[in-house]
């Protein structure tokens, strides 16, 4: 999931000095997880800028629908093309993802080009939860983990290391840059002789290939089967008794 | 390839080496660097510049070690893999070679965190045991990272940094070998206050035969006052300051404070001349170099070879 945290509200009025008449939009997917976007954080949102004096006009989306999926948020916007039309700011409580995804779809789609905020700051591919999340992963393109006992030195380690710990690790294997957090070659070295692989230890790792994550990457997939894969997700809901 | 560097004379003819460290001005004082250096002249076989310590914003190493070798000294320029990407560090490695600089130490960098500049990007596209690689490729091979050859290679004594006292303690006799295994010449290690650790080190290093792959210094820093001790032992991660040091030098009277703190390094560097796989010490008089011809000269390694 995107790990996100929410502008400081200062900020986000400051992005919208002179704006009038403001949709908010939420997100069913990471910022529902996060409580950046999800319906309540919205609500709460509109209430806020209701009592700034904004005339505001509000879009949540349930969970697990994301804001960033193109055929999911299209039918929001559709049904709020209106609101989009009439208003001076799009207030985004999602990710970037989700912002520039609506966005262009108002833009390239229905020709409707306004100014878009973002209420959220986005934190990298975190996981965990339910309410403690850790960043686990760069979207370097080139996964290294299976030569790291599984944990990546690159988004764990606060500079990247690909060979071995650096000279600051504290005496309780905790990182120098922060004694809350471990090292991470600590752990991959722990791990490493747990699972049997400790030689690897010694494997020289090539500098990282990062001509795979030069921005932005494009992707061509084959569209997904929203309704197939709907109806597989109503059967969960349905055997956990919701 | 031949390489015509003081230091690695001095450590082929298994003379105890000495090298110092010298820290460049926060400003363009280039005089502060001459002094510096004038200081260090003759007590020492070749002096490190840091590049960028604790991320704190200084002048560049390469231009530190440049204006300090008109002085008749030889340098060993630092690089760190932190702010430069394997392009530039590749470029600042020609540039180096070509104006005579003859020794390097390959580093990872101090965190930004602990600098001036915490809003900075760190870059670590390479850490250090790939930089060691490169460098030796560039020099024995005549090829850059890419694979790519050039025709008069860069003509360089390659040096790493060791820490015997962070942890885990088994790993960084594995960053060694690793660091010997991609082409390392000489290390300079983090300073000693835990000899008996530093010792425990080495034994595990000549049982591995790695001493005679590499020529190890033992880095030797001389603590000016007790709080610098307490603030190295408690702040600064990967160091060790045992507790017999700090009851020592609080044992003498105030004004002996420093004075204590010269003969503990004298005496250090004693030690580790008896240290079977020792070639040399490298001292790091921090904001102190004025001391360390005094340190040499105690210590029996003056005159110089």
């Amino acid at each position: 999931m995107m790990g996100q945290a929410q502008k400081p509200m200062p900020e986000i009025l400051e992005s919208l000095e002179g704006k009038e008449k403001v949709v908010i939009m939420g997100c069913g997917g990471c910022s529902t997880v996060f409580h950046t976007g999800g319906v309540e954080e919205v609500d709460i949102m509109e209430e806020i800028l209701v009592k700034e004096g904004k005339d505001v006009k509000k879009i949540t989306l349930p969970f697990a629908v994301f804001a960033c999926y193109k055929p999911f948020s299209s039918m929001f916007i559709e049904k709020h093309k209106k609101d989009f039309k009439n208003c001076d700011a799009v207030l985004m409580m999602s990710c970037g993802d989700g912002l520039q995804t609506v966005r262009q779809i108002l833009d390239e789609d229905m020709d409707i080009v306004k100014p878009f905020y973002p209420a959220i700051n986005a934190m990298g591919v975190s996981g965990g939860g339910p309410s403690k999340f850790m960043e686990k992963c760069q979207a370097c393109g080139e996964c290294v983990m299976g030569r790291t006992a599984g944990i990546c030195p690159l988004t764990e380690c606060a500079k990247g290391l690909l060979n071995g710990p650096c000279g600051g690790t504290r005496t309780d294997g905790k990182c120098e840059v922060d004694p809350e957090k471990d090292c991470a070659w600590y752990l991959i070295y722990e791990r490493l002789k747990k699972i049997g692989q400790y030689e690897n230890i010694d494997n020289f790792n090539e500098p990282h290939d990062w001509s795979k994550s030069v921005t932005p990457r494009i992707f061509e997939r084959e569209p997904l089967d929203i309704h197939k894969h709907l109806a597989r997700t109503k059967k969960v809901i349905e055997s956990l008794g919701i | 390839m031949e390489i015509n560097s003081n230091l690695k004379r001095v450590l082929d003819s298994k003379k105890f080496a000495v090298t110092a460290e010298i820290g460049p001005p926060p400003s363009v004082d280039s005089k502060i660097i001459k002094k510096k250096a004038n200081m260090l002249k003759g007590y020492i076989d070749a002096f490190n510049v840091t590049d960028g310590q604790t991320a704190v914003v200084r002048m560049a190493s390469w231009a530190t070690c440049l204006i300090a070798k008109e002085e008749g000294l030889e340098p060993i320029v630092q690089m760190t893999t932190r702010d430069r990407n394997r392009i530039a560090l590749q470029m600042d490695i020609l540039g180096i070679a070509a104006l005579g600089i003859k020794n390097i130490l390959c580093l990872t960098g101090d965190h930004i965190s602990f600098g001036n500049h915490p809003k900075a990007k760190g870059v670590w596209d390479i850490d250090s045991i790939q930089f060691i690689r490169i460098v030796k490729d560039m020099r024995d091979n005549k090829q850059f990272e890419s694979g790519d050859k050039m025709d008069v290679a860069p003509e360089l004594f390659i040096g790493a940094a060791a820490n015997p006292f962070a942890d885990p303690f088994e790993m960084r006799i594995k960053r060694l070998s690793k660091k010997i295994k991609q082409g390392v010449d000489f290390i300079q290690t983090q300073c000693i206050f835990n000899i008996n650790k530093f010792k425990e080190w080495m034994e595990k290093i000549r049982d591995l035969g790695l001493h005679e792959k590499v020529k190890i210094l033992g880095g030797v820093t001389p603590i000016k006052s007790i709080g610098a001790a307490k603030y190295m032992k408690n702040k600064v991660p990967g160091m060790d300051v045992p507790d017999s040091i700090i009851e020592r030098l609080s044992k003498v009277p105030k004004e002996k404070v420093s004075e204590e703190g010269i003969k503990i390094a004298i005496e250090t560097i004693q030690q580790l001349k008896e240290i079977e796989g020792v070639y040399g010490t490298h001292i790091m008089a921090i904001e102190w170099e004025e001391m360390v011809p005094e340190i040499v000269k105690s210590a029996g390694l003056y005159p110089r070879p």
